[in-house]
């Protein structure tokens, strides 16, 4: 009889294998294991790849609600930490990334190059997510503290290039102002200007992901769990 | 039919016909020669060149909201900056008791410049061409047709998810959802009107993996193209030409 030496066949035993010890490892996580072997890994599968439009329009959805009940915050990122919480960091990476891209190709070109803070957010929450962050609402707040000062960091940057250091909302700009006024350098001041608006907005972004996620029936959070091949989807 | 998110403006120009990646092209050399020549009037040239092409390809009307937008951010850039620029020297004028100082001013000058370059140099890109159009060109460059379908569909799922934020919202008004009110009372509102929404669309996104799977998404073969690429002959003279202003460009920089 022929040995078949399908590195496939081999690899999904092997998958199986891992994903049943780490079961048993698994803490009060609530069924979301990550397999550990592929938190960066960049085979992506039809399901992963579908979330990514998806993660996209909860993205805008979330920014259409949040205008329309005048709420004082962005709240778009809600779809790129779900797919970083589903699927990892590379794909929520890619969504913020996208989501970017397709803002600055149909609404405002200058969304292009905040492209880079919504992949930090993406590679942030799916690191966290990997290391039971989003366990309980508790950690969900910290994981918002966290992404918040990431998105900062990543922001103040391309703030200071492009905009002298403003960042369009009224508090923080005001803030900006108040503070080189009183000759605190830019960089400071924008990082002050950004960090006024991104902690409420991230911590709020990652509360709601985290009920979201929570509410998701286990058969679907399956599919995104990396490891096995996918054979049938039902 | 579901539209397609898009700022594209159906014509029939010169312009229109060109190459996506040429485009793209234009792009990138109307926002790195002003970065590599730095100077202002660099920018302004640039401009100069994006509002003839947009007005070659009469879609110079839409490209007034996009710069609109930016307007007011641009306009509170100029007056902090002109009064609170650290390195403010010279008064360039008085309003009253505050002093607009010329550093300050200059800078956001040439923030505005470099911030409108790149609308109009964008806007000639999206102005211009169809998404599917500028995909299948990416597609055809070598990009891959999984990821081609992911842009398609992106662009495609934002409307329909648009459509059904009136009829949520009316359905979960309808059963008591109190949406009006002081914060609290609008904060409580937003996840009734999220959850439904969000769950969906994942869930969905099961059955459309599916469906994709069944359509042999995932086939290695190489795959064909439906519409037929008509290359213009204008289309090689524009890429020549504006690698021919890059390199131009540097070498000016490097050398003078």
């Amino acid at each position: 009889m022929e040995r078949i030496h399908n590195f496939e066949l081999n690899e999904k035993f092997i998958n199986i294998y891992w994903y049943e010890i780490l079961q048993k490892f698994n803490s009060k996580a609530g069924g979301d294991i990550m397999n550990k072997r592929r938190l960066w890994s960049f085979s992506f599968t039809t399901a992963t790849l579908v979330l990514i439009p998806a993660a996209v329009g909860i993205n805008y959805i979330g920014k259409l609600f949040a205008g329309v009940l005048k709420l004082p915050l962005w709240i778009d990122s809600i779809g790129t930490a779900l797919a970083s919480m589903l699927s990892g960091p590379i794909v929520g990476a890619i969504s913020g990334a996208i989501n970017n891209i397709i803002y600055g190709l149909t609404m405002d070109p200058i969304s292009f190059v905040y492209a880079l803070t919504s992949v930090a957010i993406g590679i942030a929450v799916g690191i966290m997510a990997y290391n039971g962050m989003i366990n309980t609402l508790w950690k969900s707040i910290i994981a918002g503290v966290v992404v918040a000062i990431v998105a900062a960091i990543v922001s103040t940057p391309l703030n200071v290039i492009f905009w002298g250091g403003q960042t369009g909302n009224v508090w923080g700009d005001a803030l900006y102002a108040y503070l080189i006024a009183h000759t605190v350098p830019i960089w400071i001041a924008s990082f002050f200007d950004e960090i006024v608006v991104d902690f409420p907005d991230k911590i709020a972004t990652m509360i709601v992901a985290f009920l979201i996620f929570k509410g998701l029936p286990k058969k679907l959070i399956q599919i995104y769990q990396g490891g096995e091949k996918i054979e049938k989807l039902d | 039919m579901t539209r397609i998110l898009s700022l594209y403006v159906e014509e029939d120009t010169l312009v229109h016909k060109i190459d996506p990646i040429n485009k793209i092209l234009y792009i990138i050399v109307a926002v790195a020669v002003p970065v590599i020549l730095p100077y202002g009037p660099t920018g302004l040239v640039f401009i100069f060149i994006s509002a003839v092409i947009l007005l070659a390809s009469k879609v110079f009307k839409k490209v007034i909201p996009l710069i609109e937008f930016s307007f007011l951010i641009l306009f509170s850039i100029v007056v902090i900056q002109g009064l609170f620029h650290p390195g403010n020297r010279v008064v360039a004028f008085n309003i009253g008791r505050f002093k607009f100082y010329r550093e300050g001013l200059l800078y956001a000058f040439t923030l505005s410049i470099r911030v409108i370059n790149i609308l109009v140099a964008f806007s000639v890109l999206v102005l211009t061409t169809k998404p599917s159009d500028l995909i299948e060109a990416l597609v055809r460059k070598g990009l891959s047709p999984r990821f081609g379908y992911v842009l398609s569909s992106t662009l495609q799922i934002i409307p329909q998810m648009i459509s059904t934020v009136g009829s949520i919202m009316d359905a979960q008004r309808s059963r008591g959802l109190e949406t009006e009110g002081n914060l609290a009372v609008r904060i409580r509102a937003f996840f009734p009107l999220i959850g439904p929404v969000v769950m969906n669309s994942l869930i969905e996104t099961r059955e459309r993996a599916m469906a994709l799977e069944v359509r042999a998404f995932n086939s290695k073969e190489k795959k064909t193209f439906l519409n037929e690429r008509k290359d213009i002959r204008s289309d090689r003279v524009i890429l020549l030409g504006l690698l021919f202003i890059l390199v131009l460009a540097i070498i000016f920089r490097v050398f003078l």
